[in-house]
């Protein structure tokens, strides 16, 4: 995809504040996600890694600080219009319209997009290309899919969106190793065709080796960000998110 | 022959429950609102389709292409003005909102048409077929193929169209909804106006069959509730299931024991559902 400026960030984030009600998750997050790679988001259990997510599609208003995509100011955009700007959520969980259909999951990813039967068809179709599984349950609804073909679904529908920038929260969570494998292997293809892919993962040895670069997530905050293989080797992210015991 | 008697009744009475029901149901399912004031809507659906023929000469069955996008604007405005303001409030606040909705409807109702029961009576009559010897009047043979009409309509769109799609993802999931770009209110303003649509309706081919009076709105109402219990909430074929149920023990529990408590056998069904099965018929998660 020929963009001008690649290395241009594609998230831009500065002092960026959220919360549930009384309770405030993030404590001023800045981080910068640049175009065409893909990003890791690690941290442990309850570092605001969901919520972050949540706040960058729109689900959580930004309380304070700046969100920008692309250089579109975002701070105080609604979920609608920060899709339409292509950044795209696949949620914690996969959360598909269970009593649907396969092909009408994706359909709904295609919501807003008014390019016509055409161009969403030719999108199905790429989408079953890159998950032919899906193409065989299609009238199946999507409640009655496996664990690893509903995370290929969610992502098929996060794809319907056209996102310039996908965001998955837990992709390997309750899958096979086999069939992690096969999601790696997509989203590797998918980020040589283009997307931009920010990654949340709870295991970390898969997250830095699929990725370019990382953000480190502790107590609502970026505490470490750095080139992905040069954070797999440090050792205090070794320590705390690896479980290894240095000698 | 009495079998077959009360049985083509039961079909005809069943798929006008159903009809009066669906809307009931789609905008419990979606909104988790209970809308006290559908039966209110439907009376005034049935005046609508009255004051049509007895004013311009228009049919019922012309009536409803009339009355149809003039409930959806109404209900449409409604859900906008009123009830998003306080759709995320515990549901006995909307309770209360379409109850007080409910009063004001029906003693507007009231003032402008009076309490007397009126009938829409066609002229020259459309007489009823008879086969064998059970007899089905012509209007009430309208008013089952069009109540089927409405229900299938409705069905189609649910599950054909963008706007449909959408209305259904609402319901099962309202957060990944908004991911899809869904704008969620204005998805509740649409189902709310479909489901005026479909009570507008519903009191169209009511008219055509009973007479009609502000008073019997509380009947309508607790019909759609049946029916909603019986056949589960959140599906077109469970309101239709429930509808044809109720009318047939209506009907079954008349001819064993008499009209007056064949109303509360109904009742009677309806709180061993809620014990045993409420989940109804056919209930499950998601509108189909």
């Amino acid at each position: 995809m020929a963009k001008a400026g690649a290395r241009a960030p594609i998230l831009e984030l500065a002092g960026v504040t959220a919360g549930y009600g009384e309770i405030q998750v993030l404590w001023g997050i800045d981080m910068r996600v640049r175009a065409g790679e893909i990003t890791a988001l690690i941290g442990s259990n309850g570092a605001g890694k969901t919520t972050l997510m949540r706040t960058l599609s729109g689900l959580l208003p930004v309380r304070s600080g700046t969100y920008r995509a692309a250089g579109i100011d975002l701070s105080a955009a609604r979920a609608e219009t920060i899709l339409r700007a292509g950044i795209v959520h696949v949620p914690e969980g996969r959360r598909l319209f269970g009593a649907m259909s396969v092909e009408d999951n994706l359909l709904m990813g295609a919501y807003l997009r008014r390019g016509g039967r055409g161009e969403i068809g030719r999108d199905l179709d790429r989408v079953f290309h890159i998950f032919p599984k899906l193409y065989e349950r299609r009238t199946q609804a999507a409640a009655t899919l496996s664990g690893g073909e509903q995370q290929m679904c969610a992502i098929g529908r996060g794809l319907m969106s056209a996102p310039t920038l996908l965001m998955i929260d837990e992709l390997s969570l309750g899958l096979s190793p086999l069939l992690v494998e096969q999601l790696v292997a997509a989203l590797r293809q998918l980020n040589a065709e283009g997307v931009s892919i920010l990654l949340v993962e709870q295991d970390v040895t898969i997250a830095l080796d699929l990725s370019h670069s990382a953000f480190v997530m502790d107590m609502g905050r970026i505490v470490r960000s750095g080139v992905s293989s040069e954070l797999l080797s440090d050792p205090i992210i070794r320590d705390a998110y690896l479980g290894v015991i240095e000698d | 022959m009495l079998a077959a008697q009360v049985l083509i009744n039961a079909l005809v009475l069943g798929c006008l429950y159903a009809c009066i029901a669906i809307g009931f149901s789609l905008v419990w399912g979606v909104l988790n609102v209970i809308n006290l004031a559908h039966g209110s809507f439907i009376v005034l659906g049935a005046y609508g389709a009255w004051w049509l023929y007895h004013a311009f000469g228009i049919a019922p069955w012309y009536a409803l292409a009339i009355v149809a996008p003039l409930f959806f604007v109404f209900g449409y405005a409604i859900q906008r003005s009123i009830l998003n303001q306080v759709i995320a409030a515990p549901v006995l606040v909307t309770l209360t909102m379409t109850f007080g909705l409910d009063l004001l409807l029906n003693n507007v109702m009231i003032y402008f048409f009076t309490a007397d029961f009126r009938k829409l009576t066609l002229s020259p009559p459309v007489g009823s077929l008879s086969f064998g010897g059970v007899v089905v009047p012509v209007d009430r043979l309208i008013a089952l193929v069009l109540a089927l009409a409405l229900t299938f309509a409705l069905y189609v769109i649910l599950r054909r169209s963008r706007t449909g799609r959408a209305i259904v993802a609402v319901r099962l999931d309202r957060d990944a909804a908004t991911l899809m770009g869904v704008d969620v209110k204005s998805i509740y303003a649409i189902a709310f106006g479909i489901g005026a649509v479909m009570a507008g309706c519903a009191g169209v081919l009511m008219a055509l069959i009973f007479p009609i009076s502000p008073l019997v709105s509380t009947a309508y109402l607790t019909k759609a509730f049946v029916v909603c219990v019986l056949g589960g909430l959140g599906s077109v074929s469970g309101a239709l299931a429930g509808g044809l149920l109720l009318a047939l023990i209506e009907g079954v529990g008349s001819v064993l024991f008499g009209p007056a408590l064949a109303t509360t056998l109904s009742f009677v069904l309806l709180i061993v559902f809620l014990v045993v099965r409420p989940q109804g018929l056919m209930g499950r998660k998601g509108f189909e």
